[in-house]
């Protein structure tokens, strides 16, 4: 049960940009950490660029669970977990606004009304035509020991994790 | 990266010699790891020691593989000649890039065997190529081969020992033994999701050098409360807990006309210990629906309880008219019965409370035990979730309750 990532971005017009970030990577292999923390930014970047405003989804790639809100304001947040930590809980850390501090009920009650998106793959957040081996390529989010890592772990399949 | 053969020879037999180098300088290795660099920089060697992790640089590995591998083989055919150390080297460099490689394996065993290398290294490394491929089978069948045969050497007589000190020192040394094998285990299990090979060895492990041991099984069972409930969806995690509950049941209330063990004849024969068995079950019912509750929609959890309430089902029909609802106050009697059949044991294995710390304070309150669970508490506990819950978890409590009438029957 384990939280990976909680990110905040803003999403700007073309792009997404990182405001904040926290890693909890003691799960992974240590010479891979650096390689999963870059994957993660770039994967928060991505689903908030492709998430309009006002909406809740969660993202399932292979063993990951993302969790995105993006406000009206533009403003987005991601969470990174396994499939095990519970959906809601991430929600309610997601739409956590300090200043209403009583309002964790008044959140889980809307949060039970509140639709939210649920995407089998990365993949289904793409446009058509668009590769995520592509946009892998071209992010400047990941250095080169990541691309060749993600090249790596593509062609071998079953137990490796692409993230 | 170009060159003659001879620069290769030369390049490998370098990267060799760092590896062993560095293993000999750091005993305390923790975990080794490939390295994704697709280029080597300088003139820099590919073995990175940070911390306690050791990093093999991938560049290098599609050099080294194949010609270490080669090496081995030839040395197997007999057209090569290795000396004992270059063997040790050699199917340590092979095996933490590649664990499965059943030969280099062997080779190891039989320089363990004529004592070139020495069984706590051999499982050093295998315990290091389990941090880079914590399912790997070849090198837990491996390290079961090293177990039994750090079991069955005896250990040097030492005319100054008394029986009973040797008897102590062989006791301790099982223990420790024992410990670092659950640790293994335990990284393993963290490093991989439902790690069936870990769980497995984890299971063996405690039948050859814990049988009939209570004290460890309910340790192991105590100490295992918070992993699993961290990984609600690990399904080798909660059959090991199966397993003990098993083991437990056996070494406690034994079916009638048999004992648990019949090797062991330092344990004594165990009482049945009736009102503990039905707390068992009652501690781990209560575990199971406290996690089905708080974490809706994990088929594990309720394949969990299956078995659980399956045991206890199955063991009350093997003890009728047995258990803690009868009269008396099975409560301080039950807690005294546990500790005295750990008494007498010769391994002494040092963990935190053997049980829970409510059920200690419980008992000592003489508060009586929970009623014992049944097809109509079971019953109780699904219709209390049926209100409520989203799809999956109904269509899973809901298979529970069929199964509850098909296969275990009219309601005890």
């Amino acid at each position: 049960m384990k939280l990976y990532s909680l990110s905040v971005l803003y999403k700007g017009a073309t792009k997404s940009n990182l405001l904040k970030a926290a890693f909890d990577l003691s799960s992974f292999s240590f010479f891979q950490r650096s390689s999963v923390q870059e994957f993660m930014t770039f994967t928060s970047a991505l689903i908030v660029e492709r998430t309009s405003q006002g909406t809740r989804a969660s993202v399932k790639e292979q063993e990951y669970l993302c969790h995105v809100y993006v406000r009206n304001d533009s403003l987005g947040a991601v969470v990174i977990a396994d499939t095990e930590y519970p959906q809601r809980v991430c929600f309610t850390l997601l739409d956590k606004n300090p200043r209403e501090a009583d309002a964790m009920t008044k959140v889980q009650a809307e949060l039970d009304e509140t639709k939210i998106i649920l995407h089998n793959t990365m993949e289904s957040l793409l446009e058509r035509g668009e590769k995520l081996d592509d946009l892998v390529a071209k992010s400047e989010h990941l250095g080169n020991q990541s691309k060749a890592f993600y090249k790596t772990a593509r062609k071998q399949n079953s137990c490796c994790e692409i993230m | 990266m170009s060159g003659t053969g001879s620069e290769v020879d030369v390049l490998v037999q370098r990267v060799v010699r760092d590896l062993s180098t560095a293993l000999n300088r750091n005993r305390n290795i923790d975990e080794i790891g490939l390295i994704p660099c697709p280029e080597a920089r300088y003139n820099r060697s590919p073995i990175v020691m940070v911390e306690n992790k050791l990093g093999v640089e991938s560049w290098c590995v599609k050099f080294l593989l194949p010609y270490v591998h080669n090496k081995l083989l030839l040395y197997r055919q007999r057209r090569l000649w290795l000396d004992r150390q270059a063997l040790v080297d050699i199917t340590c460099t092979l095996l933490l890039l590649n664990p499965d490689l059943t030969t280099a394996w062997n080779v190891r065993k039989e320089l363990v065997e004529c004592g070139a290398l020495s069984p706590e290294r051999d499982l050093y490394l295998g315990k290091l190529a389990l941090s880079k491929s914590p399912k790997s089978p070849e090198t837990w069948i491996h390290r079961r081969w090293v177990l039994l045969h750090l079991l069955q050497k005896a250990p040097p007589a030492d005319q100054n020992q008394t029986d009973a000190e040797r008897s102590r020192l062989l006791g301790e040394q099982l223990a420790q033994t024992l410990q670092q094998e659950m640790k293994v285990c335990a990284d393993a299990a963290c490093r991989y999701p439902s790690n069936y090979n870990a769980w497995s060895h984890r299971i063996w492990v405690l039948q050859r050098l814990a049988k009939g041991n209570v004290k460890v099984f309910l340790d192991e069972l105590s100490s295992m409360r918070p992993w699993v409930s961290a990984h609600v969806s690990d399904h080798s995690g909660f059959h090991y807990r199966q397993f003990l509950l098993q083991e437990l049941t056996g070494a406690l209330a034994p079916p009638a006309g048999c004992s648990s063990n019949g090797e062991r004849s330092a344990v004594e024969e165990p009482p049945h210990d009736l009102p503990a068995v039905q707390q068992l079950f009652c501690h781990e019912l209560e575990l199971v629906s406290d996690l089905i509750r708080s974490f809706p929609g994990h088929e594990t959890l309720w394949s969990h309880r299956r078995h659980v309430f399956f045991l206890w089902h199955r063991w009350k029909e093997q003890h009728p008219g047995d258990g803690g609802d009868e009269g008396g106050d099975p409560a301080e009697g039950a807690q005294t019965r546990l500790s005295q059949t750990s008494a007498g044991v010769p391994m002494e294995v040092e963990r935190g409370c053997s049980s829970d710390p409510q059920d200690i304070k419980r008992l000592r309150r003489g508060v009586p035990l929970p009623q014992p669970p049944t097809s109509q508490t079971e019953h109780v506990f699904v219709s209390g979730l049926l209100d409520g819950c989203g799809p999956e978890q109904r269509s899973f409590a809901l298979a529970y309750r069929k199964w509850l009438d098909t296969v275990v029957g009219v309601p005890s």
